[in-house]
């Protein structure tokens, strides 16, 4: 399982988001950390990825090129999850996954489509809420539950689009130890829009800093995360201490 | 961190499916409910009436037609089952009208009023009446709902091509509706400042919403629609119910959301178009029977479509007997009931519910 980027461009309109992104290919059980401030243009390369978006240029998964499969066997290997939590509706989380498994016509029996939704309602620490209206659920909660949506397909490639924006320490920390976890185990690939430096840094194989739609440095985060493309994306000034071992940590010593 | 981090497939019982089939069980127990008081609320609407009519004759009269005196069997047949029957085939069609449009537009007030439908209907009825009131070679009585109806299929192919060219973008096609009625109210009004006193008082009376015009032909035609279009959405129950977790979400697992909706929306006017044209806008059921059944019964469009045909049929059957029975020899035109009836059943059920949450 291989993900291939190169020469990717998109548009809003005539101006253009993206300009001729590429990266180095990511192999199967590797997370990718998308990184970069807001505006950047991360979440219109996962909509692109996801095929949401129309893109010019080359994204080919597992030998398939998303400008040549159609959309319908794209999404049968590639599930994301949305910036934006499921809305505070009074469906239930069950609801709204066995709907989403049924409407994707998922080949799950119902036995086996119950046990699946609540091991991974286990996982994420859903299990009390599982037949409460998502309206009730505070935003780190629905948060989860989008999580849960994306883990329900059982895809070959997992995009997740700043999956930890609402939640606390110790939930960032478990979201992405299970999605490491996961990628890992099944030779699975992982591309998350991340904010957090220090989380990407921590979990992420490979990373990819953009800024105003291009990318400004792409590799391990050794590499990436240095105090000069730091200054160049985020203008702020950095300390890295690569003495510990792991990953780099970064102290952000203040704005430029 | 181990507990959370078990793989999946790992759990050996499942207390999900054993509360959440309870949960599925309760709601076809409401389902059934809501059937049940409808065949009983269709019964007694085919009772009411002054005619004198007993409950023994109107079962004599339905087994055996012939069995009836003629006066009696005109009354039964020809009067009170078509009033009976489309009230609760109206109703239908403008709850599953209803509801389609309030999930697919994510708008609690969408209705077919807010698209417009309605407000078309009223302003080909008033071309109609006031214009119109007799063509050759045309039976009188087709005149006004075939230019109603044209009018509302007209305002339908203005909201397809607004769905087409807006991308299917639902703020764009909800202000569009509003627009609409505006405007459809406004021509309407300039109809009737040139109508005299006995065409203005038809236009007020058709567009209070009436069913007593209805006759065999009318409750097939409109059975015919609702039952070409309930299989389709039957069909997008799922799709439905994953659009009310978002539009992120929904597009983020491939549903072309557009496609979705333009669909929806097609049928949905299409549906009370067909509705509105025989029986005046009787617009509120469309928005109240939904959301009395979404408090009965949740989100899942599974139960919930069933559950607003259901109940917007129910409101406006009580309606079509109490229209009949509240001031004897007097017959109320229906939209005023079904507001009557409707709204303390809504109130009533929101208050009950937010008690429960709080």
């Amino acid at each position: 399982m291989r993900l291939s980027v190169k020469n990717l461009s998109a548009f809003y309109g005539k101006k253009q988001i993206l300009h001729d992104i590429t990266f180095p290919d990511v192999d199967g059980g590797m997370v990718v950390g998308l990184l970069g401030p807001n505006a950047s243009g991360k979440s219109t390369l996962m909509k692109c990825l996801s095929g949401e978006k129309k893109s010019k240029g080359n994204i080919i998964f597992d030998d398939d090129n998303l400008q040549e499969v159609g959309s319908k066997k794209w999404h049968e290997k590639v599930a994301t999850m949305p910036q934006t939590p499921p809305a505070p509706t009074a469906l239930t989380p069950t609801e709204l996954m066995w709907s989403t498994a049924r409407a994707l016509a998922l080949p799950y029996s119902d036995k086996e489509l119950s046990r699946k939704i609540e091991s991974i309602f286990n996982d994420l620490g859903l299990s009390d809420f599982q037949l409460d209206a998502l309206h009730t659920l505070s935003g780190g909660k629905r948060q989860l539950i989008g999580l849960a949506l994306a883990f329900i397909r059982d895809p070959e490639l997992l995009l997740l689009d700043e999956p930890t924006s609402a939640l606390d320490l110790r939930w960032r920390m478990i979201v992405l130890e299970l999605v490491k976890n996961k990628v890992q185990q099944d030779g699975r690939v992982s591309i998350a829009a991340l904010h957090d430096l220090d989380l990407a840094a921590r979990y992420c194989d490979l990373l990819v800093l953009m800024k105003n739609g291009k990318v400004i440095a792409s590799g391990p985060s050794e590499e990436v995360l240095i105090p000069e493309n730091l200054a160049r994306v985020y203008h702020v000034e950095t300390e890295i201490d690569l003495s510990k071992p792991g990953y780099p940590r970064i102290d952000v010593v203040g704005a430029i | 961190m181990a507990h959370i981090l078990r793989p999946i497939g790992m759990m050996q019982t499942s207390t999900l499916a054993i509360e959440f089939s309870r949960l599925t069980r309760r709601r076809v127990f409401i389902l059934s409910g809501l059937l049940g008081a409808l065949v009983l609320s269709l019964w007694l609407d085919i009772l009411a009436g002054p005619s004198g009519l007993s409950a023994g004759q109107v079962i004599d009269g339905l087994i055996n037609p012939q069995s009836l005196e003629l006066r009696y069997k005109i009354i039964l047949w020809d009067v009170r089952l078509p009033d009976a029957l489309i009230a609760i085939v109206v109703g239908a069609a403008l709850g599953l009208s209803g509801i389609e449009t309030q999930t697919v537009l994510d708008n609690p007030l969408a209705s077919p009023f807010t698209l417009g439908v309605s407000s078309a209907a009223v302003l080909g009825a008033s071309v109609a009446i006031v214009l119109l009131p007799s063509v050759p070679f045309v039976p009188p009585a087709f005149i006004l709902p075939v230019l109603a109806l044209l009018g509302a299929l007209s305002s339908s192919c203005l909201i397809l091509i607004v769905v087409r060219l807006s991308g299917g973008a639902r703020e764009t096609v909800i202000l569009f509706g509003i627009a609409l009625v505006f405007l459809c109210n406004a021509i309407a009004s300039g109809f009737h400042l040139i109508a005299d006193a006995d065409a203005l008082q038809q236009v007020v009376f058709w567009t209070i919403g009436n069913l007593t015009k209805a006759g065999w032909l009318e409750v097939t035609i409109v059975t015919c629609c609702f039952l070409a279009i309930f299989p389709f959405s039957i069909k997008h129950v799922w799709l439905l119910t994953l659009l009310r977790g978002g539009e992120a979400h929904a597009r983020s697992t491939g549903v072309d959301v557009s496609r979705l909706r333009t669909w929806v929306i097609i049928r949905s006017s299409i549906l009370a178009a067909f509705a509105v044209c025989f029986v005046g806008t009787i617009g509120f059921i469309g928005l109240v029977g939904p959301h009395i059944a979404r408090l009965l019964l949740g989100e899942d469009h599974r139960m919930l479509v069933p559950g607003a045909v259901l109940c917007s049929a129910l409101i406006l059957s009580i309606a079509s007997g109490l229209s009949k029975t509240l001031i004897p020899g007097v017959i109320i035109p229906v939209g005023i009931l079904t507001a009557v009836v409707g709204v303390p059943l809504f109130l009533f059920l929101l208050i009950q519910r937010r008690g429960r949450s709080s």
